[in-house]
């Protein structure tokens, strides 16, 4: 048997902070074998991406260091490599994609002499050559007119495009290891599928072994061949793909299958990890009504009553332009969208990033100023309504954003955040009862009380996203647009987050606008579902239909682009 | 559990730079002095004949005497009132001027934004020595036209530096979200915007405080500043016909003087943007 090209053995990594000592992976050992994929499944701050960098040395010194372990490449040991030895090994021997595209490319050169920068560094070539050669990668990773797109900067190609430069810069040198840190977190389901098929490719074709890190075990069984599966530092599971997926061992793996939301049918409330085991990691028994397949077309029509209207709404922007700045045309970024929704139930919006959701949703709430056309609400025409009038309607009609780190004024409490709705619109008669109405909030949520008095900062991003959902509701409103409020989420957290959405939806009768890019999870929640595409609703039915009968080619794809959460193997053998 | 503010993290992460902290002491050693010499509890006679003129350095007099057998030590003092009033005037002259103007132009944009940089832009485009020149000539000599002149010249960088800075802020969610409770643009800009950015005007005002200082000196060396009151520029200009004659003290305490105070305040305002802008954090 042939030794592995990379092994990993006994690594432990530790970091010094503020309160001392933390063990960030903890005695972890792994092989990849010559020309094989290992996927490295965790949720965040698991240890997997310190694992990758200690691979390539890129630890941050002197607040790391790795009191014990080997990192074996091609039968010698990393670990003991110095500075100038690792430079040779690194782009050249080993190379990484990071995960966000949008900030690892220098926005003031050209992305042809970004990749040819990396062939010059390792190979004595010529400029030219050097040129021709990343042209030549560009058109291998699929980017159209790469003789012409080779003069193009970062900013004028698109974030999936942007992710194929930085996988043309990480094969430029044809590495014998190339390490994914979350490659496809950032984007868009449809170009995620895209980006995936690509590496499959290029590691097929130059024979790579590849080390894959990802939050989502669902994306990793298109491509692994071995999976390995951390949590809290330490590896809880490794097995070949298959094994992985049909019979995964530890409870954790179990969680991690099980909360990605299936196509089909779904229990009423998405399985997560702790139903899988305790906080101590042993593990549970799972109640048998938890998996009960439910069934939204079963459910009795709670209410018939309209509450939102929407009727040929077109949103447009100025596109500026010539000597003066002055308007030469309009973006139409809404283009002639109607819907109803009924009280209690949940709109799902899908569609590409630039498709209109996001616009739509802000239109709607008027955070953003439709065109033309009209938004009724509760039967009243909310187009025009002047300021005065909004901010009442404001108690009514909330918004929860994506990205929760932005999203909360980092020098304000959580309990200052909590009540300044409250205290903008005088509800609560003390400063008191308004911070025993945040409190009870907060703890519905699933916060702690004690926690109030912290900043944004000293949350996780899972959490920081219960809070923005508590702030949305401390007004009691009964309509809440959501906007890719889960897309930053690691699949665990966000199966937690969809079931506190939905468990919010049945105690406040709340009706919701879900938008998402992901149609599993708009699926999942939602009763009815809106495709969206350039700045149209071009296919809406009811959420079940949706992916038994899709009529447009465009919804077809967008269902085709969603991890199936099982290996090709296992996949051809179903077909 | 510990609760920490980012204000709170940013001052443990100043205190434990040893630069930054001594800078801080000086500073605050300077203000001291200053504060006990505007209430007349030191250096009060300065003006008074001690001795005979032009003494050297003594045990008795640290710096000397000057031509007038003047304590040259209560000079300094009495010139660090001037210079520390002439930091902190300007500094509340600039301050308001340039966080509203700043403000109101990142936050409204539009034609508020363009008529308050094209006034800003026109402050700035005349050299700064000649405006403040002219400023003196027409409010006539004297440290009330040194404030405002330099009050009115140095809210500018400041301005700018708002201006960017409160425009990338308010497309955050965050603000947003405060839009989508129900805040009007008061609150938005005042309330949530507003504490985001103050991190600029403490850095800037560090680093505008010394720069007021010089400024002062030099108008005071070309004897449109103080009048009739010691300061390091008119000490340096009286010292300037003495040296040939051997009498260097005057001129080395008022350089030392303000060589300190500068060098420190410069320290304190790079520990400053070190500890407190976010975007130089390690994440």
């Amino acid at each position: 048997m042939t030794s592995p090209l990379l092994s990993v053995k006994n690594l432990v990594v530790e970091f010094q902070t503020g309160e001392g000592i933390t063990r960030a992976v903890n005695n972890i050992s792994f092989d990849i074998p010559a020309g094989k994929t290992i996927g490295i499944v965790g949720e965040s701050g698991s240890g997997k991406s310190v694992t990758s960098l200690a691979v390539m040395g890129l630890l941050q010194r002197p607040a790391a260091r790795i009191p014990q372990g080997e990192v074996f490449f091609n039968g010698q040991d990393l670990l003991k490599f110095d500075e100038s030895q690792m430079r040779e090994i690194r782009g050249n021997q080993i190379s990484m994609i990071f995960q966000e595209p949008m900030t690892s490319l220098n926005p003031v050169f050209k992305v042809a002499d970004q990749i040819a920068e990396t062939i010059r560094i390792h190979k004595s070539v010529s400029k030219k050559e050097a040129w021709d050669r990343a042209v030549d990668l560009m058109n291998q990773v699929g980017i159209p007119n790469p003789a012409q797109s080779a003069h193009k900067y970062p900013h004028e190609m698109s974030g999936g495009q942007k992710q194929r430069v930085m996988i043309a810069m990480a094969i430029a040198c044809e590495p014998k290891l190339l390490i994914a840190d979350e490659p496809t977190t950032a984007l868009d389901v449809t170009i995620q599928k895209q980006v995936l098929d690509l590496l499959h490719k290029l590691q097929q074709q130059y024979q790579m072994s590849m080390m894959f890190i990802t939050h989502d075990l669902g994306v990793i069984g298109d491509i692994a061949d071995d999976v390995v599966v951390m949590y809290r530092s330490n590896v809880v599971e490794k097995n070949n793909a298959d094994e992985i997926f049909t019979t995964a061992k530890h409870p954790y793996t179990k969680g991690l299958l099980a909360c990605r939301p299936k196509l089909g049918a779904n229990p009423r409330r998405l399985l997560t990890v702790s139903d899988f085991m305790d906080e101590n990691g042993v593990e549970k028994h799972i109640s048998a009504e938890r998996v009960v397949v439910f069934d939204k077309e079963q459910e009795k029509e709670k209410s018939s009553d309209i509450l939102l209207e929407v009727k040929n709404l077109v949103t447009h922007f100025p596109i500026k332009g010539g000597l003066f700045g002055r308007t030469v045309d309009h973006f139409r970024a809404v283009n002639d969208v109607s819907f109803t929704l009924k009280k209690g139930k949940t709109l799902g919006l899908v569609g590409e990033s630039g498709c209109g959701k996001t616009t739509l949703g802000r239109s709607i709430l008027r955070l953003v100023e439709p065109g033309s056309g009209s938004i009724s609400y509760g039967g009243k025409d909310i187009t025009h309504i002047y300021a005065e009038e909004l901010r009442l309607l404001r108690r009514k009609m909330q918004i929860i954003f994506q990205d929760p780190y932005s999203s909360l004024n980092p020098r304000m409490t959580i309990s200052e955040i909590l009540t300044e709705p409250l205290n903008i619109h005088g509800v609560g008669n003390s400063r008191a009862e308004r911070l025993s109405m945040a409190k009870e909030l907060f703890e519905k949520v699933g916060l702690k009380a004690s926690q109030l008095n912290r900043y944004p900062h000293e949350f996780s991003g899972g959490q920081r996203q219960r809070i923005s959902i508590a702030r949305a509701l401390m007004l009691r409103p009964e309509f809440v647009v959501c906007d890719e409020s889960v897309s930053a989420l690691d699949v665990s957290i966000q199966a937690q987050v969809l079931n506190l959405l939905l468990d919010l939806q049945e105690e406040f009768h709340l009706t919701y606008i879900f938008i998402s890019h992901d149609l599993s999870v708009v699926n999942f929640i939602a009763d009815e579902v809106g495709v969206m595409n350039g700045g149209k609703i071009i296919e809406m039915d009811k959420a079940n239909n949706i992916y038994k009968n899709p009529k447009e080619a465009y919804t077809r794809a967008l269902l085709s682009a969603i991890p199936k959460g099982i290996t090709k193997a296992n996949l051809s053998a179903l077909l | 559990m510990k609760e920490n503010s980012l204000w709170k993290d940013a001052f443990r992460r100043l205190v434990t730079d040893k630069f930054a902290l001594g800078s801080l002491l000086i500073v605050l050693t300077y203000a001291i002095v200053a504060l006990l010499a505007a209430s007349g509890l030191i250096a009060a006679d300065w003006a008074k004949e001690v001795g005979g003129s032009n003494l050297p350095p003594s045990t008795e007099h640290w710096f000397g005497t000057d031509i007038f057998g003047r304590d040259v030590l209560a000079k300094l003092i009495r010139g660090t009132q001037i210079a520390m009033s002439v930091g902190l005037v300007t500094s509340l002259i600039a301050i308001p001027i340039g966080v509203i103007l700043g403000a109101l132009a990142g936050y409204f944009g539009g034609w508020v934004d363009d008529v308050i940089t094209w006034l800003y832009t026109t402050f700035s485009s005349i050299p700064n020595i000649m405006l403040l020149i002219s400023i003196t000539m027409i409010l006539g000599k004297g440290i009330f036209a040194v404030y405002i002149a330099l009050g009115a010249t140095s809210w500018v960088t400041l301005c700018r530096l708002i201006r960017g800075e409160v425009m990338k802020h308010k497309e955050r969610e965050y603000v947003q979200a405060a839009e989508a409770i129900g805040g009007g643009h008061f609150r938005k800009l005042f309330i949530h915007i507003l504490p985001n950015v103050t991190h600029i005007v403490i850095i800037n005002t560090s680093l505008q405080f010394q720069f007021a200082i010089k400024s002062e000196v030099i108008l005071s060396y070309l004897g449109l500043g103080v009048q009739g009151e010691p300061s390091w520029g008119t000490m340096i200009d009286d010292a300037k016909l003495e040296l040939s004659r051997g009498v260097w003290w005057q001129l080395a305490g008022a350089t030392l003087a303000m060589f300190v105070v500068v060098l420190a305040f410069n320290l304190l305002g790079d520990a400053l943007r070190d500890s407190l802008d976010p975007k130089l954090k390690g994440k």
